[in-house]
């Protein structure tokens, strides 16, 4: 019974004093990409090389998820807009949701898993391979070199993803909507703009600016401080991709209520 | 008798095995040798089903098992040991239980029974008493000494040796082939074994054959394999920098 | 196109393999563990957070254009219930199980364990798959109600300190009918079972060395929250035609 609880307590103490040091890490990696970015002497072709690669595998993982998101939305409305005989909500409700939390969460969920995951696994084996302290030893640092054109390429890259997603979903809300419901695309259009707000796409879109930024630091902490070689690789990527998830969750929080 | 007719195996556009004929008799031991990635492995995991070939034949015994189900070969695979080039010791399981596992698996052994002949398995590789050590605690000789009691414990009529020395030193190498040796000469086993240290291999094996470029380029005794007529064979073996070797 | 068959065939021989039996003692317990105790505390704090924001979003928005919020407490069981709770869960165990199986069931591919387990007669689906696809089933619907529980707690409290709803109000159930629990089930199965039978797929898959882990574990994780979010696309369209007036 005392061993339980014993063990109990110390499971509790050891988690929290990981999660401390993880969090600890990532924040510190954060002000020094921000330290590198001041002055803004960014390596261009390396950012580019980046948001091509980035871009590539991404952009039609997101459409899939963002056009379903939008469908799954209106679906999920749809009882309660035939309950009230009320077609001319239908775009708002499955509008409202998708721009403001869905989307925004969907696709960054989706682009952790890919592009996030990826650039764990590559800094990982960069770093299993001492590839990064062979830039140290040629006096280039890694900070300025390799991590903010990647940080930087994944908050612009994320942002696009929104953007496009957003306007991928309203399409598949509008298509679900005649599908499933019967509800006309004009109806459906109706409703979009004559109850949604700009804000409400924005607020989406500075969400996203936020998770994208959050979605870098992790993968590249986690990336850079591989230990224990192949099999330390696979860890890193698990603990990155779930570590990027609850820090969308817990950053969506804040941000909602600071957004309002 | 172990047969493989007109055998071809293609990864994407690459014609690894370009149509091998092979002949294993009973109780020969045989040595594969040829350049890096030059299909070895690949040939050795045809022999047990593992892989299955584009086209031919891999007879054992006069059946022929490229048609056979994943179920259907688990009985030509029960008269199989493979020693893997990387160990492919189970890394959630003690060291017992690992090289026990394919006594287990057969059934109809008492676990004492099992436990007993492991033990004297362990002994014979020289790993007495390591039963409840995990593969991770173990050097790679030792893993590879592993490998080894756990491929041969089911005292297989053919055994296959995929690289049993890589990465050893000159010491463990010697070691590793006497008691290779030693284990085929009490039982009798058919062995088929790839190695790239072709000197220590030519000590333990009869007959030898070359893998190059798809096919088999040469055949022959052990012994003699440094005068072999072939110039390409003879460049590999004796580790020439000038000659007709491609690649 | 091919993949997807190769896919049908692993899941149809995971079936098969829960009959066929061969699968180490005591392997089931060890992954329900694996799978269930510790992604807990994941769960509930990414299923209680989105509930509280959730409800916050919901809220501003009734207040926006009728101001009565009376009615936000019923609904949000509802959709708890049918959707939110096991489709949120099943996208966070996509992520969260879905990496840890193919980073397990990969490393064992490209170190040749499988061929071993091959060699031994072994039918590595029933021996790998088979007992995380149990453990998966049942735990997904076990943390399903768990995540279901904290989020309508977490926005329930939202509502009431945030926007002065009477809780009595809120935490109202009558308008819960077994319709969204029987759909919420079903989704919950679903993605539970399909989680490892993905990730395993992609596992078993793994080809070469660390990279080729590094690609399974990516893999699983884009292949099973696609999966989810498809499976719950379907689930979703049948249920709204096939208990349609029960949902309302």
């Amino acid at each position: 019974m005392f061993g339980f609880v014993e063990r109990a307590i110390t499971q509790v103490g050891t988690t929290t004093v990981r999660i401390a040091r993880e969090v600890g890490g990532i924040v510190v990696l954060a002000f020094d990409v921000l330290r590198a970015l001041f002055p803004p002497t960014l390596d261009g072709r390396e950012l580019v090389k980046n948001l091509y690669k980035m871009g590539n595998q991404s952009v039609p993982i997101v459409a899939l998820t963002a056009f379903f998101a939008g469908g799954l939305m209106l679906v999920q409305s749809a009882p309660f807009v035939e309950k009230l005989q009320a077609h001319a909500l239908a775009g708002w409700a499955a509008g409202y949701a998708v721009l403001r939390e869905i989307g925004p969460i969907l696709i960054a969920l989706m682009f952790s898993g890919r592009v996030g995951a990826n650039n764990t696994a590559e800094l990982g084996t960069m770093t299993v391979t001492e590839q990064l302290d062979g830039l140290r030893a040629l006096a280039i640092d890694p900070i300025r070199y390799l991590i903010v054109p990647r940080v930087v390429a994944m908050v612009v890259m994320l942002l696009a993803l929104t953007v496009i997603g957003d306007l991928v979903a309203l399409v598949g809300a509008a298509i679900t909507a005649k599908a499933v419901v019967g509800i006309e695309f004009s109806t459906f259009i109706h409703s979009v703009v004559d109850n949604l707000k700009p804000y409400d796409f924005l607020h989406g879109i500075y969400k996203s600016m936020v998770f994208g930024a959050s979605i870098a630091l992790t993968s590249c902490y986690f990336g850079v401080t591989v230990r224990g070689g192949a099999v330390g690789v696979g860890r890193a990527v698990n603990a990155a991709v779930v570590a990027a998830a609850v820090s969308v969750m817990l950053l969506d929080f804040f941000m909602t209520y600071w957004l309002g | 008798m172990i047969e493989l007719a007109a055998v071809r195996k293609r990864f994407g556009r690459h014609a690894v095995l370009d149509g091998i004929d092979l002949q294993v008799p009973t109780g020969a031991r045989l040595g594969i040798i040829g350049p890096a990635a030059s299909g070895k492995s690949v040939l050795l995991k045809l022999v047990c089903g593992l892989l299955r070939p584009d086209a031919g034949q891999v007879m054992i015994d006069g059946t022929d098992i490229t048609e056979r189900s994943e179920e259907g070969l688990a009985a030509t695979r029960a008269r199989i040991g493979f020693l893997f080039q990387n160990y492919a010791l189970f890394d959630f399981m003690t060291v017992g239980d690992n090289v026990a596992f394919p006594l287990a698996r057969r059934g109809g052994l008492a676990e004492d029974e099992i436990a007993r002949r492991v033990s004297a398995r362990l002994r014979a590789v020289g790993l007495a008493g390591n039963e409840a050590k995990m593969p991770a605690e173990l050097s790679g000789g030792m893993k590879k000494r592993v490998g080894i009691a756990r491929a041969t414990i089911a005292h297989p009529e053919i055994v296959i040796y995929d690289e049993p020395t890589a990465g050893l030193d000159p010491v463990t190498t010697s070691k590793v082939y006497d008691l290779l040796r030693a284990d085929q000469e009490t039982t009798g086993a058919t062995v088929i074994a790839v190695s790239s240290d072709v000197e220590a291999l030519c000590r333990f094996v009869d007959t030898v054959a070359f893998l190059y470029q798809g096919k088999i380029r040469y055949q022959g005794a052990a012994q003699t394999l440094t005068d072999a007529p072939d110039p390409v064979v003879r460049q590999f073996v004796r580790g020439d920098l000038e000659g007709p070797l491609e690649g | 196109m091919r993949g997807l068959i190769e896919l049908w065939g692993v899941f149809v021989s995971t079936i098969a393999g829960m009959i066929r039996g061969g699968r180490p003692k005591g392997e089931i317990v060890r992954q329900m563990h694996a799978i269930g105790n510790k992604s807990m505390l994941f769960i509930a704090v990414t299923l209680g957070f989105i509930g509280m924001v959730m409800i916050y979003q919901a809220c501003m928005q009734f207040n926006r254009v009728t101001g009565d919020l009376s009615q936000v407490g019923v609904q949000f069981i509802r959709l708890v219930t049918s959707d939110f709770a096991p489709t949120l869960t099943g996208m966070m165990l996509a992520t969260r199980v879905g990496a840890g199986i193919a980073a397990e069931i990969g490393s064992m591919k490209v170190t040749e364990q499988v061929d071993a387990l091959r060699m031994s007669g072994v039918l590595p689906v029933d021996y790998l798959i088979v007992p995380r696809f149990i453990a998966s089933v049942v735990m997904t619907v076990v943390l399903t109600t768990l995540g279901g529980a904290i989020m309508y707690v977490a926005g329930g409290l939202t509502a009431h300190y945030q926007f002065g709803v009477n809780l009595k109000i809120f935490f109202d159930l009558s308008l819960l009918n077994p319709a969204h629990l029987s759909l919420g089930l079903v989704k919950a199965v679903t993605y539970g079972a399909a989680i490892p039978v993905v990730s395993g797929f992609c596992g078993l898959r793994a080809k070469g060395s660390s990279e080729g882990v590094g690609w399974a574990t990516t893999a699983a994780v884009i292949g099973s929250s696609l999966a989810v979010l498809l499976l719950d696309f379907i689930l979703s369209v049948a249920g709204f035609f096939v208990l349609g007036e029960a949902l309302r």
